[in-house]
């Protein structure tokens, strides 16, 4: 979980607030200090398949 | 000149929260039990250091606002967290300690201390805790 800093009392602005050992979250959340944000994993590029029909066997007439 | 006045800058912090100006006192007292190890053939008592004992009182003016002393404190009060308390706001070092308690435990909160005509101050105090001092 990660958090945003939403008071200045806490630090700047915007940055990422890491909370130090023996840090109360949930306080600091209901005093609306700070904010979650959500966090997704990053997606693994897309690598393009392709599946090729079998060959078909050609045939002369 | 064994002396040191504080004038605005010691710098406090609770759960991460600088409330300096809302503080006008702070004492931090690190406190080892004393155990008593005296033995036979000894003239004196003597003791030795058993669990640490550490206690933050605080004193902050109470506001009501929103991020100020009782938003701070409200969630707070009957949970453990840190202080920290430092004599100047600058950098740690051996001259600018920083004092921390981690894991100190808030007993109480006064919710409200009004006297008619003077600011609303109330007094904190954190017991327990791991001492740690910073110096850089």
């Amino acid at each position: 979980m990660a958090y945003r800093i939403i008071s200045p009392r806490i630090g700047a602005l915007g940055a990422i607030y890491e909370p130090s050992e023996g840090i109360n979250i949930d306080a600091l959340l209901a005093a609306g200090f700070i904010e979650e944000i959500a966090t997704s994993s990053p997606k693994s590029a897309r690598t393009k398949t392709t599946t090729e029909a079998p060959d078909a066997e050609q045939t002369e007439e | 000149m064994a002396t040191t006045t504080y004038l605005s800058s010691p710098n406090i912090t609770i759960n991460s929260v600088d409330l300096t100006d809302q503080a006008h006192a702070a004492t931090l007292t690190v406190k080892y039990d004393a155990l008593e190890s005296t033995a036979f053939g000894g003239s004196s008592r003597v003791y030795t250091a058993g669990l640490g004992d550490h206690e933050l009182t605080v004193d902050l003016y109470m506001s009501y606002a929103a991020t100020e002393t009782y938003a701070t404190l409200a969630a707070l009060v009957g949970t453990a967290t840190t202080v920290k308390v430092k004599p100047a706001s600058g950098a740690n070092s051996a001259t600018n300690p920083e004092f921390t308690l981690t894991g100190t435990y808030l007993e109480a909160l006064p919710v409200m201390n009004a006297s008619l005509g003077e600011l609303s101050s109330i007094t904190l105090t954190f017991k327990g805790g791991t001492y740690t001092v910073a110096t850089s």
